[in-house]
């Protein structure tokens, strides 16, 4: 059922950004899909070193935590022994830890150990690891040790993509506002984060390839979007999607594509995968916890929100 | 942060959904890579001779030398990938003994249209706060959904890099006597 609400009208305000300061856009090949960077409030030259600067950072925090390039902080882990501490980059623990935490307030609805299911139905290359992972391990056993180290208790595989894709966002936007932009915009293939005064518009596509979706407007938010329609596999006689349930390791709807708006992008990212677990009452209870608000489309092209508040 | 959802009844198709966006001219792209040179020249690509392998049919990539007087600093590939329903303009730019020197892309156009605007289907939406706050005819410049690809843009700069090879190989670093440019 479709429902129309209004949280926390804004009012579109016009950027504060000097006449000669253009609007200054760049895009790269990243993270295996377009990165948008856009600013403004800056001269050329500053916005084309912050814009480098910030492409810089995403392409190094796709190192750090590719699930199958040899020597990322992921790889570390998966080759070291259960038990033994690996040192990690900062941003690695950071991405963890927030991990972690959703995993924990989602209940398990969001789990990053859930590479295992993904690797055995074909969704990821199997690592370079000597072990397999322990059925019964899950983000418990991820222990993060003071500040630079990670310590996994069982045997088990972690992958970030649900996760470190808004991370990125979030990083190259700092930079673009810390090089002094006053309105930002960083769009990883659909996963993006507006900073500045002004409210911008913002397309969700219902379901790719369609051309049904929902408008909202944002000012200091990130959305993200998550379906598994686009990328399914048979399985034996079941259509397989390539996203988990965290607790029951069962693959969720393909039917449906979320999207989460949150204040940051990686929160928004992690958000989704919770909502596409399918248990409406429990992720409307961790939008809220986050600060964030959830749309579901349905097969049908129906709308549902999550935790709008009228 | 501030979220106000602009919602049809249903997710009523939406009469132009289409993105397009001019990032960097051929010039800026060339300026970017080679701050340091004083001239392009452009340079012919003989495409007999490229060896490339599994190049697409029609593929004719523009190719430049950046020079400093005499001196070749390396060379810009500006070519173009055909996804699904998009054109992507894409910059290669190597330096004189063939390494990567940046990725960057010039032009992203959905294949079918301009960018998407409010006018036409804002009837559509319901509720008080949908359409008399919203500005009318205001590009929507940001999409979330529709993910874009760049498995094109990843094959195509595997195939300038290959071509950069062959033209290292056939000019050296040198100023080519019938460059073109």
């Amino acid at each position: 059922m479709a429902t129309v609400e209004s949280a926390d009208p804004v009012t579109p305000k016009r950027a504060r950004c000097d006449a000669g300061h253009a609007i200054f856009r760049r895009a790269r090949p990243l993270l295996g899909t377009l990165v948008e960077v856009r600013c403004e409030g800056v001269d050329s030259a500053r916005a084309a070193r912050a814009c480098d600067a910030a492409f810089g950072e995403v392409a190094a925090i796709h190192r750090l935590m590719s699930f199958h390039e040899a020597g990322s902080d992921l790889d570390a882990l998966h080759r070291a022994c259960p038990g033994t501490p690996v040192r990690v980059d900062a941003r690695t623990r950071d991405v963890l830890a927030l991990a972690i935490r959703i995993a924990s307030v989602s209940d398990g609805s969001f789990d990053p150990t859930v590479a295992a299911q993904q690797v055995a139905w074909g969704f990821l290359p199997r690592p370079a690891s000597p072990w397999s992972p322990d059925p019964r391990a899950d983000w418990r056993d991820i222990h993060l040790v003071g500040s630079d180290r990670v310590c996994l208790s069982r045997p088990l595989w972690i992958d970030l993509g649900g996760i470190a894709k808004g991370f990125a966002v979030d990083r190259a936007v700092e930079i673009l506002l810390q090089a002094g932009a006053v309105q930002v915009c960083v769009n990883a293939g659909g996963d993006l984060r507006i900073a500045g005064e002004r409210a911008e518009l913002v397309f969700l596509h219902a379901h790719a390839g369609s051309d049904a979706g929902a408008v909202i407007e944002l000012a200091n938010a990130a959305v993200a979007g998550s379906s598994g329609s686009g990328s399914r596999r048979r399985i034996g006689s079941h259509l397989f999607g390539p996203h988990v349930h965290g607790k029951s390791r069962a693959p969720v709807s393909t039917q449906a594509r979320v999207s989460v708006v949150a204040p940051t992008c990686i929160v928004a990212d992690a958000l989704t995968k919770v909502v596409l677990s399918g248990d409406d009452a429990n992720s409307s209870r961790v939008l809220e916890r986050f600060g964030a608000q959830g749309c579901i489309h349905d097969a049908g092209s129906k709308l549902l929100l999550l935790g709008v508040v009228a | 942060m501030n979220v106000r959802w602009l919602l049809p009844l249903v997710a009523a198709p939406v009469a132009q959904v289409a993105y397009a966006a001019q990032y960097m001219t051929i010039e800026q792209a060339q300026r970017a890579a080679f701050p340091d040179a004083n001239a392009f020249a452009a340079i012919a690509l003989d495409k007999a001779a490229s060896g490339v392998p599994a190049a697409p049919p029609g593929w004719s990539p523009k190719v430049w030398q950046a020079r400093a007087g005499e001196r070749s600093l390396g060379w810009l590939l500006v070519d173009q990938v055909i996804g699904k329903s998009e054109l992507i303009t894409y910059a290669v730019a190597i330096d004189s003994r063939g390494a990567l020197i940046s990725v960057e892309v010039l032009e992203y156009r959905e294949s079918h249209g301009g960018e998407i605007r409010l006018a036409g289907w804002r009837k559509q939406f319901v509720g008080k706060t949908a359409a008399d706050a919203v500005e009318l005819n205001k590009d929507i410049r940001n999409i979330s959904g529709a993910t874009l690809s760049c498995r094109h843009v990843t094959e195509g700069v595997q195939r300038l890099l290959l071509a950069g090879r062959e033209i290292l190989r056939r000019d050296g670093s040198e100023i080519p006597a019938h460059g073109n440019g």
